[in-house]
Protein backbone atom coordinates (compact mmCIF):
# COMPACT_ATOMS: atom_id res chain seq x y z
CA UNK A 1 0.00 0.00 0.00
CA UNK A 2 2.08 2.60 -1.39
CA UNK A 3 4.06 3.04 1.82
CA UNK A 4 1.61 5.29 3.68
CA UNK A 5 -1.24 2.80 4.05
CA UNK A 6 1.13 -0.17 4.33
CA UNK A 7 2.78 1.45 7.35
CA UNK A 8 -0.58 1.42 9.10
CA UNK A 9 -1.67 -2.14 8.41
CA UNK A 10 -0.15 -5.52 7.57
CA UNK A 11 -3.42 -7.11 6.52
CA UNK A 12 -4.77 -6.80 2.99
CA UNK A 13 -8.08 -4.93 2.90
CA UNK A 14 -9.64 -7.65 0.74
CA UNK A 15 -8.71 -10.30 3.32
CA UNK A 16 -9.89 -7.98 6.10
CA UNK A 17 -13.34 -7.70 4.48
CA UNK A 18 -13.60 -11.48 4.16
CA UNK A 19 -12.45 -11.98 7.75
CA UNK A 20 -15.14 -9.56 8.91
CA UNK A 21 -17.68 -11.69 7.02
CA UNK A 22 -16.16 -14.71 8.75
CA UNK A 23 -16.60 -13.09 12.17
CA UNK A 24 -20.26 -12.59 11.33
CA UNK A 25 -20.63 -16.22 10.24
CA UNK A 26 -18.94 -17.56 13.38
CA UNK A 27 -21.12 -15.38 15.62
CA UNK A 28 -24.20 -16.54 13.77
CA UNK A 29 -23.06 -20.16 14.24
CA UNK A 30 -22.59 -19.44 17.95
CA UNK A 31 -26.13 -18.04 18.24
CA UNK A 32 -27.48 -20.95 16.25
CA UNK A 33 -25.79 -23.48 18.56
CA UNK A 34 -27.30 -21.65 21.51
CA UNK A 35 -30.78 -22.20 20.03
CA UNK A 36 -29.96 -25.89 19.60
CA UNK A 37 -28.68 -26.08 23.19
CA UNK A 38 -31.88 -24.52 24.45
CA UNK A 39 -34.03 -27.04 22.55
CA UNK A 40 -32.04 -29.91 24.11
CA UNK A 41 -31.99 -28.31 27.56
CA UNK A 42 -35.79 -28.01 27.61
CA UNK A 43 -36.06 -31.73 26.79
CA UNK A 44 -33.48 -32.85 29.35
CA UNK A 45 -31.13 -34.20 26.70
CA UNK A 46 -28.15 -33.63 28.97
CA UNK A 47 -25.24 -34.67 26.77
CA UNK A 48 -26.55 -32.86 23.72
CA UNK A 49 -27.27 -29.68 25.63
CA UNK A 50 -23.72 -29.72 27.07
CA UNK A 51 -22.35 -30.36 23.57
CA UNK A 52 -24.21 -27.43 22.00
CA UNK A 53 -23.47 -25.00 24.84
CA UNK A 54 -19.82 -25.89 24.39
CA UNK A 55 -20.05 -25.51 20.61
CA UNK A 56 -21.66 -22.11 21.04
CA UNK A 57 -18.78 -20.94 23.20
CA UNK A 58 -16.24 -22.40 20.81
CA UNK A 59 -17.70 -20.60 17.80
CA UNK A 60 -17.66 -17.34 19.73
CA UNK A 61 -14.06 -18.08 20.61
CA UNK A 62 -13.25 -18.48 16.92
CA UNK A 63 -14.94 -15.19 16.11
CA UNK A 64 -12.98 -13.44 18.87
CA UNK A 65 -9.73 -14.92 17.64
CA UNK A 66 -10.33 -13.47 14.17
CA UNK A 67 -11.62 -10.21 15.64
CA UNK A 68 -8.43 -9.64 17.60
CA UNK A 69 -6.24 -10.70 14.69
CA UNK A 70 -7.85 -8.16 12.35
CA UNK A 71 -7.30 -5.34 14.86
CA UNK A 72 -3.77 -6.50 15.72
CA UNK A 73 -2.91 -6.45 12.02
CA UNK A 74 -3.93 -2.79 11.81
CA UNK A 75 -7.34 -3.41 10.30
CA UNK A 76 -10.81 -2.64 11.60
CA UNK A 77 -12.82 -5.52 13.02
CA UNK A 78 -16.56 -4.96 12.78
CA UNK A 79 -18.92 -6.20 15.47
CA UNK A 80 -21.53 -8.07 13.42
CA UNK A 81 -25.30 -7.94 13.38
CA UNK A 82 -26.71 -11.42 13.92
CA UNK A 83 -29.42 -12.29 11.39
CA UNK A 84 -32.43 -14.43 12.21
CA UNK A 85 -31.61 -17.62 14.13
CA UNK A 86 -33.77 -20.71 13.73
CA UNK A 87 -35.24 -21.85 17.05
CA UNK A 88 -37.66 -24.32 15.53
CA UNK A 89 -36.50 -27.94 15.19
CA UNK A 90 -38.17 -31.26 14.43
CA UNK A 91 -35.90 -33.55 16.38
CA UNK A 92 -32.44 -34.27 17.72
CA UNK A 93 -31.11 -35.89 14.59
CA UNK A 94 -32.28 -32.93 12.51
CA UNK A 95 -30.40 -30.63 14.89
CA UNK A 96 -27.15 -32.53 14.41
CA UNK A 97 -27.68 -32.55 10.64
CA UNK A 98 -28.19 -28.78 10.71
CA UNK A 99 -25.07 -28.54 12.82
CA UNK A 100 -23.04 -30.43 10.20
CA UNK A 101 -24.40 -28.20 7.41
CA UNK A 102 -23.38 -25.19 9.46
CA UNK A 103 -19.87 -26.52 10.02
CA UNK A 104 -19.49 -27.21 6.30
CA UNK A 105 -20.58 -23.65 5.53
CA UNK A 106 -17.98 -22.31 7.98
CA UNK A 107 -15.29 -24.53 6.44
CA UNK A 108 -16.08 -23.31 2.93
CA UNK A 109 -15.92 -19.73 4.13
CA UNK A 110 -12.53 -20.34 5.80
CA UNK A 111 -11.26 -21.78 2.51
CA UNK A 112 -12.45 -18.64 0.74
CA UNK A 113 -10.47 -16.44 3.16
CA UNK A 114 -7.45 -18.70 2.84
CA UNK A 115 -7.54 -18.60 -0.97
CA UNK A 116 -7.82 -14.82 -0.97
CA UNK A 117 -4.93 -14.43 1.49
CA UNK A 118 -2.82 -16.64 -0.76
CA UNK A 119 -3.80 -14.83 -3.95
CA UNK A 120 -2.89 -11.38 -2.58
CA UNK A 121 0.32 -12.57 -0.88
CA UNK A 122 -1.00 -11.81 2.59
CA UNK A 123 1.24 -14.39 4.26
CA UNK A 124 0.45 -13.40 7.85
CA UNK A 125 -3.26 -13.99 7.32
CA UNK A 126 -2.57 -17.24 5.49
CA UNK A 127 -0.53 -18.59 8.42
CA UNK A 128 -3.17 -17.37 10.87
CA UNK A 129 -5.91 -19.17 8.94
CA UNK A 130 -4.05 -22.49 8.88
CA UNK A 131 -5.20 -23.20 12.44
CA UNK A 132 -8.82 -22.74 11.36
CA UNK A 133 -8.42 -25.15 8.45
CA UNK A 134 -7.29 -27.93 10.84
CA UNK A 135 -9.90 -26.97 13.42
CA UNK A 136 -12.71 -27.31 10.89
CA UNK A 137 -11.61 -30.85 9.95
CA UNK A 138 -11.95 -31.74 13.64
CA UNK A 139 -15.32 -30.01 14.03
CA UNK A 140 -16.85 -31.71 11.01
CA UNK A 141 -15.49 -35.09 12.11
CA UNK A 142 -17.09 -34.78 15.57
CA UNK A 143 -20.55 -34.12 14.15
CA UNK A 144 -20.20 -36.88 11.54
CA UNK A 145 -19.29 -39.28 14.34
CA UNK A 146 -22.47 -38.32 16.20
CA UNK A 147 -24.61 -38.85 13.12
CA UNK A 148 -23.01 -42.31 12.76
CA UNK A 149 -24.17 -43.08 16.32
CA UNK A 150 -27.73 -42.15 15.31
CA UNK A 151 -27.51 -44.60 12.39
CA UNK A 152 -26.12 -47.36 14.58
CA UNK A 153 -28.78 -46.93 17.26
CA UNK A 154 -31.67 -46.93 14.82
CA UNK A 155 -35.03 -46.43 16.55
CA UNK A 156 -33.81 -46.38 20.15
CA UNK A 157 -35.48 -43.80 22.44
CA UNK A 158 -34.04 -40.31 22.17
CA UNK A 159 -32.88 -40.26 25.78
CA UNK A 160 -30.86 -43.46 25.28
CA UNK A 161 -29.21 -42.10 22.15
CA UNK A 162 -28.39 -38.87 23.96
CA UNK A 163 -26.68 -40.79 26.77
CA UNK A 164 -24.25 -42.24 24.24
CA UNK A 165 -23.34 -38.94 22.63
CA UNK A 166 -20.25 -36.93 23.54
CA UNK A 167 -20.62 -33.83 25.71
CA UNK A 168 -17.94 -31.95 23.83
CA UNK B 1 2.48 16.64 2.23
CA UNK B 2 2.51 13.28 0.47
CA UNK B 3 -0.26 12.82 -2.06
CA UNK B 4 -1.77 9.36 -1.93
CA UNK B 5 -3.88 9.86 -4.99
CA UNK B 6 -3.80 12.47 -7.67
CA UNK B 7 -6.50 11.23 -10.01
CA UNK B 8 -9.55 12.72 -8.34
CA UNK B 9 -11.03 16.07 -9.06
CA UNK B 10 -13.49 16.94 -6.35
CA UNK B 11 -12.51 14.31 -3.86
CA UNK B 12 -9.00 13.79 -2.64
CA UNK B 13 -7.37 11.90 0.19
CA UNK B 14 -3.92 12.98 1.31
CA UNK B 15 -1.56 11.99 4.05
CA UNK B 16 -0.55 14.74 6.48
CA UNK B 17 1.50 12.87 9.05
CA UNK B 18 1.94 9.23 10.07
CA UNK B 19 -1.57 8.80 11.41
CA UNK B 20 -3.24 11.89 10.09
CA UNK B 21 -5.02 12.16 6.77
CA UNK B 22 -6.84 14.91 4.99
CA UNK B 23 -9.99 14.27 3.01
CA UNK B 24 -11.20 16.96 0.67
CA UNK B 25 -14.73 16.75 -0.68
CA UNK B 26 -15.42 19.77 -2.89
CA UNK B 27 -14.47 22.73 -0.69
CA UNK B 28 -14.79 20.89 2.58
CA UNK B 29 -11.53 19.79 4.15
CA UNK B 30 -11.60 17.18 6.91
CA UNK B 31 -8.91 15.64 9.08
CA UNK B 32 -9.12 11.94 9.81
CA UNK B 33 -7.02 9.40 11.68
CA UNK B 34 -6.30 6.01 10.09
CA UNK B 35 -8.96 4.10 12.05
CA UNK B 36 -11.45 6.77 10.99
CA UNK B 37 -10.49 6.18 7.37
CA UNK B 38 -11.04 2.44 7.81
CA UNK B 39 -14.43 3.21 9.34
CA UNK B 40 -15.29 5.50 6.43
CA UNK B 41 -14.25 2.80 3.96
CA UNK B 42 -16.54 0.32 5.71
CA UNK B 43 -19.48 2.73 5.66
CA UNK B 44 -18.99 3.64 2.02
CA UNK B 45 -18.63 0.01 0.92
CA UNK B 46 -21.79 -0.77 2.81
CA UNK B 47 -23.74 2.14 1.30
CA UNK B 48 -22.62 1.30 -2.23
CA UNK B 49 -23.70 -2.32 -2.16
CA UNK B 50 -26.15 -2.97 -4.99
CA UNK B 51 -29.09 -3.35 -2.60
CA UNK B 52 -28.36 -0.19 -0.61
CA UNK B 53 -27.67 1.91 -3.68
CA UNK B 54 -31.03 0.90 -5.11
CA UNK B 55 -32.70 1.82 -1.83
CA UNK B 56 -31.03 5.26 -1.82
CA UNK B 57 -31.95 5.93 -5.45
CA UNK B 58 -35.59 4.99 -4.86
CA UNK B 59 -35.84 7.22 -1.79
CA UNK B 60 -33.92 10.41 -1.00
CA UNK B 61 -31.31 9.99 -3.72
CA UNK B 62 -28.60 11.23 -1.37
CA UNK B 63 -26.97 10.23 1.90
CA UNK B 64 -26.00 12.18 4.98
CA UNK B 65 -22.95 10.63 6.46
CA UNK B 66 -21.23 11.27 9.76
CA UNK B 67 -17.50 10.70 9.51
CA UNK B 68 -14.42 10.95 11.73
CA UNK B 69 -16.25 9.90 14.89
CA UNK B 70 -19.18 12.20 14.06
CA UNK B 71 -16.95 15.24 13.78
CA UNK B 72 -18.12 16.04 10.24
CA UNK B 73 -21.35 15.59 8.38
CA UNK B 74 -21.19 14.94 4.64
CA UNK B 75 -23.94 15.40 2.11
CA UNK B 76 -23.32 12.97 -0.75
CA UNK B 77 -25.32 12.49 -3.88
CA UNK B 78 -24.94 9.22 -5.76
CA UNK B 79 -22.14 10.29 -8.16
CA UNK B 80 -20.16 11.76 -5.28
CA UNK B 81 -20.72 8.67 -3.18
CA UNK B 82 -19.31 6.54 -5.98
CA UNK B 83 -16.38 8.90 -6.46
CA UNK B 84 -15.53 8.64 -2.77
CA UNK B 85 -15.70 4.86 -2.95
CA UNK B 86 -13.33 4.91 -5.91
CA UNK B 87 -10.91 7.26 -4.20
CA UNK B 88 -10.81 5.11 -1.07
CA UNK B 89 -10.42 1.86 -2.98
CA UNK B 90 -7.60 3.43 -5.00
CA UNK B 91 -5.76 4.37 -1.80
CA UNK B 92 -6.09 0.86 -0.42
CA UNK B 93 -5.35 -0.80 -3.73
CA UNK B 94 -1.82 -2.13 -3.57
CA UNK B 95 -1.01 -4.39 -0.67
Amino acid sequence: MKTAIRKQMTISTEVMDLLNDQISLEMHASASYLAMASWCDQRELLNSKAFFYKQSEEERGHAMKIFEFVNDAGGAAISPAIPVVNNDFEGLREIYEASLDQEIEVTQSIYKCFKKARSVDDFASEVFLQWFVSEQVEEEDTVRGILDTFDLMGDMPLKMIDERLPKE
Amino acid sequence: MEILSDVTFNIQLRKNTFCNYQLKVDQKIMTLSFPQILQLRHKINNLTSEENLEHIIQNENYVLLFIADKKYLLFLEIPKLLDLKEELSYCFQSF
